[in-house]
């Protein structure tokens, strides 16, 4: 006999990040779909949905409003840092369990999330590792005004510079802010080695186009010689970006290798779609009480750290050529390591990084 | 000493709770294990091994000093005070343990990362500065030795000009620095009342 329960999905189905979160919602709802159809899991799932719209003060109140309205003690949802910080007090409250299927930048591990996409030293530093070596030690830094930016920007700083690397240039766009004129003068300017662009939504948007025209009207900035890097990028935003996602290089747990026009089978869609799974099992396993305490002690059997509730992944490097991910270098099952106090846990590299040659 | 904090080592660092049983000390343990550190609580008594811990963590709603093995504000390792009631005489306990950093209870996962940082950070350069005080006061009292020991030799040859290059001569030929020389001068005329055979 199937058991059904209630399962909140957080997703905002328009603003700026809205493309992230069309591909989450997509992988959330089509897993719960699979589970009902499912008839040999004693489990079924009704999706109670609400839409923040990409407004930051929605989430506490619809994260509060799912729970208590309905036997919810599971929610899908948040695509940035912001929000899922938003949430966590509304889920301990209610001593319920946020599924987190974006990359994010670490430096948290709250009892009432499972931290499904890549952490720290699953995205940032293997990028940066990856890059030094590949490009050179310096970079510019350009990120949107909010935690990810921070962050992301922060550890690739303290990173580099202690390897003897510099930082050309750092700056922040509001979410949403699409004037990057006087940033692509300046990186013009400063010819870096690489980029990182931590933006996220339009800004990252109309930064990549604008970069695309710069490397058109310079070859300094062509893909094969300063490259845009993202943390975040999927093929989720490649059809939006069209051509001038060409070059662009990723980090991510997963890519496809034949992508289809409207982006599907992103990592964020396939984390978002095996989370759902995930608690699927563990209901079907008798999952009750407070989740933390079953993680803690049946985590590892869904490939879930039970001290830091993030998962253990795999770790690829890919670039956009000819409209898809090709994989450039990759990592297996890496564990999370969202403090970046284990280095037991990043991943390695056998060659060393480029050194700066003074002329 | 590097300004920039350093997050690696605390994977493996050992933390001790000192802290009487609570149900939220489970919150705090588990935060530090996720941070990458062994934790483990002791009540009232911290363990023998606790010297060799690399922080500790402490109540000081029911704390005292006894329960700690070295002098007040002496710790050998990063000290962070879990501060429940926030009554003066309570918060300067505290500050006279030597606490590094405070976690305000409700114990809580949020600020223990934070505050294991901060801790860090704050005892190196306490450290650092007593190491540096400690050296400065040698240097101090290495000088009153030398005026002590060549106002004896000036004593002993009658010339208060030549005394110091006297000391600098000796020091070479016993091939000691000249604070050493110093010290051996000040000792002989202490227990002889005379200076060791230089006439």
């Amino acid at each position: 006999m199937s058991k059904t329960f209630d399962l909140g999905v957080l997703y905002s189905r328009s603003g700026t990040y809205q493309l992230l979160s069309e591909a989450l919602f997509t992988g959330a709802m089509s897993a719960i779909e699979s589970v009902n159809a499912n008839h040999d899991l004693p489990v079924s799932f009704n999706p109670i949905v609400r839409d923040p719209a990409g407004e930051l003060t929605n989430y506490a109140p619809m994260c509060a409003e799912i729970l208590s309205s309905s036997n919810a003690k599971h929610v899908v949802g948040c695509v940035t840092s912001s929000s899922r910080k938003e949430v966590i007090p509304e889920l301990d409250r209610a001593q319920a369990t946020l599924w987190y299927n974006v990359p994010y930048e670490g430096f948290e591990t709250s009892a009432r999330v499972v931290y499904s996409h890549a952490a720290t030293n699953q995205n940032i530093l293997p990028l940066l590792g990856w890059a030094t070596r590949h490009f050179g030690m310096s970079v510019y830094l350009v990120g949107s005004n909010y935690i990810w930016g921070w962050e992301t920007c922060r550890v690739m700083r303290t990173r580099l510079e202690a390897a003897d690397g510099s930082v050309l240039g750092e700056r922040y766009l509001p979410l949403g802010d699409t004037s990057v004129e006087s940033l692509i003068e300046d990186i013009e300017k400063s010819r870096p080695k690489f980029i990182l662009n931590s933006l996220v939504g339009a800004s990252s948007y109309a930064f990549i186009k604008a970069y695309a025209e710069l490397g058109q009207r310079d070859p300094y900035f062509a893909s094969d010689n300063c490259p845009l890097l993202s943390c975040n990028l999927t093929e989720a935003e490649l059809p939006v970006l069209g051509n001038a996602a060409e070059g662009l290089i990723s980090v991510g747990p997963s890519f496809r290798k034949n992508p289809t026009s409207n982006g599907e089978g992103s990592s964020l869609e396939r984390t978002a779609f095996q989370s759902v799974l995930t608690l699927a099992e563990a209901l079907a396993h008798g999952a009750s009480g407070p989740f933390d305490s079953y993680l803690a002690q049946h985590g590892a059997r869904y490939g879930i750290d039970p001290a830091t509730q993030h998962k253990s992944l795999d770790v690829h490097i890919a670039q956009v050529r000819n409209s898809a991910f090709k994989i450039l270098h990759s990592w297996s099952d890496i564990a999370p390591d969202p403090y970046l106090t284990r280095p037991s846990r990043h991943p390695k590299f056998s060659d060393p990084m480029l050194k700066v040659v003074q002329a | 000493m590097s300004t920039q904090i350093d997050i690696a080592g605390l994977e493996g660092a050992r933390a001790i709770v000192l802290h009487p049983a609570h149900d939220r000390l489970q919150i705090l343990l588990r935060q530090l294990r996720a941070i990458g550190l062994e934790a483990e609580t002791a009540w009232p008594k911290l363990p023998a091994s606790a010297i060799t811990a690399d922080f500790i963590l402490y109540d000081t709603d029911a704390g005292h000093d006894a329960q700690f093995p070295w002098a007040s504000g002496q710790s050998p390792m990063p000290m962070i005070a879990l501060v429940g009631s926030e009554a003066p005489g309570r918060i300067e306990w505290a500050s006279k343990t030597g606490a590094d950093a405070l976690l305000v209870k409700p114990l809580a996962a949020s600020g223990v990362f934070a505050s294991l940082l901060m801790a860090r950070q704050s005892f190196e350069r306490r450290k650092a500065l007593l190491a540096e005080i400690g050296a400065l006061r040698d240097r101090v009292s290495a000088r009153q030795t030398i005026v002590q020991a060549v106002s004896l030799l000036a004593k002993k040859t009658g010339s208060e000009e030549t005394a110091y290059d006297d000391l600098r001569q000796l020091a070479m030929a016993w091939k000691m620095t000249m604070e050493d020389a110093a010290v051996q001068i000040v000792k002989h005329s202490e227990t002889t009342g005379a200076n060791r055979g230089i006439c």
